[in-house]
């Protein structure tokens, strides 16, 4: 078995060196390929992944390994007829659960109508709002398996299945995003990362009894947005359903809970830095209802040296949550080594999550990754405290091409 | 007599001075002059560049973009978006600045893969630019009225100059020296000195074509003097006047590029 991932990961690197060839530039580097109209053929993209991780301690719920795959990313772009087409695919075995999986991360159309109006309709990634991990409007899908077990940032975003529609006027711009079927998280659920089930009130792992009930039906995003002199101004609103299970079933099945959400928000430079502020109103229909509200501000402290503060608050009649975050990076001269330290601390739970991770470009198309994701508490019901089993250490290495 | 004296000298101070000035002026309508052609040529334009990256070890790297460029006012605030296309791990990645003089640029950076519109704060622009010799401010401009500048020679060919900063808290160099091509009136070569004045970072024009008019210089050289490596930038598909609109620079066109405007022609 280890030699046939070996020969697995061995095919898939050698699959990329040979797409990648075509790209090497000796003697004539400044004439080679400038992708002009004449030059452009297919142009295949993408990148050969490894990656590794563990918890830092045996967990009754799991075995050590928290992240153990060879993964293929394949991308391809084509403008034909005015319309941009992107699709871009993964391969990986997942040493977790010892099987092979794929998934389409992208299949889309983007064309433009009415000359201020771009559609984009297909499997594609959306993101808005303006918090530094931290969600308020944005209420698309979220990989969050991905993010705690360290793949790269970019999974941290689970595609959607949707119409994009978003047209420019002078005085604001319209996004509208309609998803026929409900995408929810890659929410947690215990099989790859323990957590607290309110209903045992206790930390559970892979637990084949407890079914996650999807909603089917359909959802709608919206926002107007605007960047008068320097100024981005958003108010946004949402109606579907809250992305990870919050509600049960009448079965005692864990479900996920009607949601209408409305918010706005504000980003703009202040003295040296950048300061961006978010709310939203949570109305949950069968569940208590809650405002979101974020305020933040980043500058660079010192040259190459980021700093970046957000207070948060969750607040219903019942319940309060609060958050604070810091992001610290700092990048070398050369800008190939980048540190960076993330933590999340809620002082009114008790717990917190720290992200330490670096980013190391070997040249243009190695690199190496490496980082911890470190929860702590006091309780173990708690938001950032039901995971503190899953701690744990990653390493990747990756071909890009 | 004591009076008479005391405007003879107050002339004198005033002659003087007045010298001074004309003199610290011509040195900066030189540089201001040579700034707006370097960098403002035209109302807009457009063109593709090539950085090659060579540490002192020998070993290189490539980046390759396209730059999209309109000024509201020459010598003032420009807009500017770069779109890039190599390497693989910058693929599809676009930069949007809005400049300002004496005010911090407005910076976004669009990551294709969480498509996410990242506001960039404020920082030291005489840091790497993608990982090169230059640094942004070499290719934005570093703002004329940072520096005091002063003519070091003149012959028929060129001017010498040299630009002191005014804090010299801010920067990493203590002086340089920059010789002005008068037939382009392009800079065309800099030094950088330290407090001990040992030259540390040299940029050198290697050649220059003069588009629809506009002299441009179309490959330029970065040398670390003191560490080795350098980084060679080639300029290609130079076109002037094209009609940019100023809808093109917002953040429609980091989520859908302008592809009619970034089809390289030759």
């Amino acid at each position: 078995m280890p030699y046939r991932k070996i020969l697995a990961f061995t095919v898939l690197f050698t699959l990329a060196q040979a797409a990648s060839a075509q790209d090497s530039w000796g003697d004539d580097e400044w004439e080679s390929d400038w992708g002009t109209e004449q030059d452009q053929g297919i142009d295949v993209y993408g990148y050969v992944e490894a990656a590794i991780g563990g918890r830092f301690e045996s967990s009754p719920y799991h075995k050590r390994l928290s992240i153990a795959e060879p993964r293929l990313q394949l991308g391809f772009d084509e403008r034909w007829q005015d319309i941009a087409w992107t699709a871009k695919a993964d391969g990986w075995y997942d040493g977790f659960d010892e099987t092979w999986h794929g998934q389409i991360r992208e299949l889309n159309a983007q064309f433009t109508v009415f000359d201020n109006t771009d559609i984009k309709i297909g499997r594609q990634v959306l993101t808005w709002g303006i918090g530094d991990y931290l969600f308020l409007n944005d209420l698309f899908p979220k990989d969050w398996q991905s993010f705690f077990v360290g793949r790269d940032q970019e999974y941290l975003k689970a595609p959607s299945d949707a119409l994009r529609i978003t047209s420019y006027f002078d005085w604001f711009n319209v996004d509208f995003v309609w998803s026929p079927e409900f995408d929810p998280d890659n929410y947690i659920r215990g099989e790859r990362i323990s957590y607290f089930n309110p209903l045992t009130q206790q930390l559970t792992g892979d637990d084949p009894s407890i079914q996650f009930v999807e909603p089917t039906r359909d959802e709608y995003a919206l926002r107007l947005f605007r960047n008068h002199e320097g100024v981005e101004y958003a108010v946004y609103g949402y109606d579907g359903f809250t992305k990870s299970p919050e509600a049960v079933t009448d079965n005692f099945q864990p479900t996920f809970g009607r949601l209408t959400v409305v918010g706005a928000s504000v980003r703009m430079p202040l003295g040296p830095g950048l300061v961006n502020t978010e709310v939203a109103n949570y109305n949950r229909h069968d569940a208590e209802d809650h405002w979101r509200a974020l305020v933040g501000y980043e500058q660079e402290l010192w040259t190459r040296f980021t700093g970046g503060f957000q207070a948060y608050v969750e607040k219903g009649d019942n319940q309060t949550r609060t958050v604070f975050t810091t992001r610290l990076t700092w990048r070398d001269e050369r800008d190939d080594l980048n540190l960076s330290l993330f933590a999340f601390v809620s002082p009114n739970q008790s717990d917190g999550y720290l992200r330490p991770t670096f980013d190391y470009r070997i040249d243009d198309n190695w690199s190496l990754s490496g980082g911890f994701n470190l929860f702590f508490r006091e309780r173990p019901e708690t938001f950032f405290g039901q995971l503190t089993e899953n701690n744990n250490a990653y390493l990747r290495m990756r071909y890009a091409f | 007599m004591k009076h008479l004296f005391l405007t003879a000298l107050s002339a004198a101070v005033l002659f003087v001075s007045g010298q001074a000035i004309s003199a610290e002026k011509s040195a900066r309508e030189i540089v201001e002059q040579a700034e707006l052609n370097a960098y403002y040529s035209g109302d807009d334009g457009r063109s593709a560049a090539r950085m090659i990256i060579t540490d002192n070890q020998g070993r290189e790297q490539m980046r390759q973009f396209t730059i999209l460029r309109k000024d509201q006012e020459d010598g003032g605030v420009q807009d500017m978006m770069i779109f890039f296309s190599r390497p693989a791990d910058v693929r599809d990645t676009v930069f949007r600045v809005v400049k300002r003089v004496n005010d911090d640029d407005d910076r976004w950076l669009y990551l294709p893969d969480l498509d996410l519109v990242k506001r960039i704060s404020a920082g030291d622009k005489r840091t790497s630019f993608v990982g090169s010799h230059f640094f942004y401010e070499d290719v934005s401009g570093r703002d004329t009225a940072l520096d005091s500048y002063e003519v070091l020679s003149e012959d028929d060919a060129k001017y010498v100059l040299k630009g002191t900063p005014k804090d010299s808290d801010k920067v990493e160099f203590s002086y340089y020296e920059v010789v002005i091509d008068k037939e382009h009136m392009l800079p065309v070569e800099s030094t950088f000195y330290n407090d001990s004045g040992e030259a540390y970072r040299k940029m050198e024009v290697l050649e220059i074509e003069t588009v629809q008019g506009y002299p441009t210089v179309t490959h330029s050289r970065i040398s670390d003097l003191e560490n080795g490596g350098k980084t060679d930038m080639q300029f290609r598909f130079m076109q002037y006047d094209i009609g940019l609109p100023d809808s093109i620079f917002s953040e429609r066109s980091l989520r859908n590029p302008p592809a009619e405007w970034l089809q390289l022609r030759d």
